[in-house]
């Protein structure tokens, strides 16, 4: 228990990111173990979201390096160049992560179900009737069952970020990422997601979460990181970060926040 | 009413050039279009730019020019087509740009997010367009297609000048060997039952493809 415990899922070091002039990751560091949940949170442009794509590789790094359970992703050589591991290992490491986003990005034309069956059956090649006990599975877990058939046109945003969930778990990932995943929603409808969430990190799932919502992270996550301006500025466990924030920024953050 | 029957006959045998025209240039035009369409949106700058110089010069000068061009002016440089493949090409190049920039347009319109999606799941690019993209930009481009394959249907009377015996020069030829305007009206009501069943039959396809 205590050697899966301290399995690395995820390890990051020195990454930076520019979009053009603009440096919006200044050298960040970050591991994350297996079971773990690390929310992120920050001011909006603090590059925060473009430290999560990094991971997954929606966008691409100009420094530092990326180690997926102990693999290297990318790491950057002696000329100072971030340089990717091969096409076929990359899609490997990839395909160990699932990822929800702000704006749901379910297919329009697909059901419900076949949102779900799409990757398992096309990318991974399983059989339907394989993939499809997994499916009704994951859409019951997150309080969907009987939606199979509709459209995510016909859904509301909470459920339809609740399918986009379980359509990253259909693909039965090691780590999950979480961009932001509530704040497309009316207040109302956050709730029903973030016990989605709630209940993945129970049942020890390793997630990195970018997030508006304090509550989730304070209960929820198990390492809180804050940045600003592309730098880590504080980070912690939930309790003492919350209550004893030791950063002046952090604070003021927080107090924005309430 | 036999002259009137005759003169029907005379007409569907015109109508086979016409809808010959139409369904060829459709089934070559449609592909040539889409392959255009993601030529334009390639990364490969010369490619994109070179196609744009293509829409525009198809889009920019008359499709009678550019069927007079094909029919006399390529004969002139060696290049002699028999006289329907002159007219397919033409037709096929020309409404290849059209279909194109509405195909561009369609994918352009695809979200981002869509294909940010796709390859977080694992999917390749050629499966993303497969599966994911070209499936929602199909159902935004029916409309617009819709309209330049009725288009095409009254475009393909064009080719009477290059004294092919479609629908309107059978007409023509009777009205004027004849005097007698009935062809005309005959035509006309032939135009517009092939436009009526393109139409109803988008209709579906939009109905089928509307769903969500």
């Amino acid at each position: 228990m205590a050697n899966t415990e301290s399995e690395l899922m995820l390890r990051m070091h020195g990454i930076k990111k520019s979009f053009g002039e603009n440096e919006v990751l200044k050298g960040i560091d970050l591991t994350v173990a297996r079971g773990e949940v690390l929310a992120i949170i920050g001011p909006s442009g603090s590059g925060k979201s473009t430290l999560l794509r990094c991971i997954n590789r929606l966008e691409e790094i100009d420094g530092g390096s990326i180690e997926i359970e102990g693999e290297f992703l990318a790491v950057t050589d002696e000329e100072g160049h971030a340089a990717y591991a091969g096409a076929k290992k990359c899609r490997e490491l990839l395909s160990r992560m699932g990822m929800v986003f702000q704006q749901f990005n379910l297919f329009p034309h697909m059901t419900v179900l076949e949102n779900l069956l799409e990757a398992p059956i096309h990318v991974k090649g399983l059989a339907r009737e394989e993939v499809l006990p997994v499916a009704r599975e994951l859409l019951n877990k997150v309080g969907l069952t009987g939606k199979e058939k509709a459209y995510p046109s016909e859904l509301s945003g909470g459920q339809q970020q609740r399918v986009a969930i379980a359509r990253a778990l259909a693909m039965k990932p090691d780590i999950m990422l979480f961009d932001e995943p509530t704040s497309a929603l009316d207040p109302e409808l956050t709730g029903e997601v973030l016990k989605t969430m709630k209940e993945l990190a129970a049942e020890r799932m390793t997630m990195v979460v970018v997030t508006h919502e304090m509550a989730f992270a304070r209960e929820a996550a198990s390492h809180v990181i804050f940045m600003e301006g592309g730098h880590i500025v504080e980070q912690g466990a939930p309790e003492s970060f919350f209550s004893n924030p030791k950063e002046g920024r952090t604070r003021a953050f927080l107090q924005n926040m309430l | 009413m036999d002259k009137l029957l005759d003169t029907v006959l005379q007409m569907l045998e015109g109508s086979q050039i016409t809808l010959e025209i139409f369904c060829i240039t459709l089934v070559l035009a449609l592909p040539l279009g889409m392959l255009v369409a993601l030529g334009r949106l390639s990364p490969v700058r010369p490619l994109s730019r070179l196609l744009e110089l293509y829409i525009w010069l198809m889009r920019g000068t008359p499709l009678m020019l550019q069927l007079l061009f094909v029919y006399f002016a390529l004969p002139m440089v060696g290049v002699r087509l028999p006289d329907i493949a002159a007219a397919l090409l033409a037709f096929t190049l020309n409404y290849a740009a059209y279909f194109a920039e509405i195909f561009r347009a369609g994918i352009s319109a695809v979200p981002k997010g869509q294909y940010e999606a796709a390859k977080t799941l694992g999917m390749s690019y050629p499966l993303t367009m497969r599966r994911v993209i070209f499936p929602q930009v199909f159902r935004m481009v029916l409309p617009p297609v819709s309209n330049e394959t009725i288009n095409l249907v009254k475009d393909t009377s064009l080719v009477y000048i290059l004294a092919m015996n479609d629908l309107l020069r059978v007409a023509r030829t009777i009205v004027q060997r004849e005097f007698d305007m009935t062809p005309f009206l005959i035509a006309a009501v032939f135009y517009l039952v092939m436009t009526a069943v393109l139409t109803w039959g988008f209709k579906k396809l939009e109905a089928h493809y509307g769903k969500y």
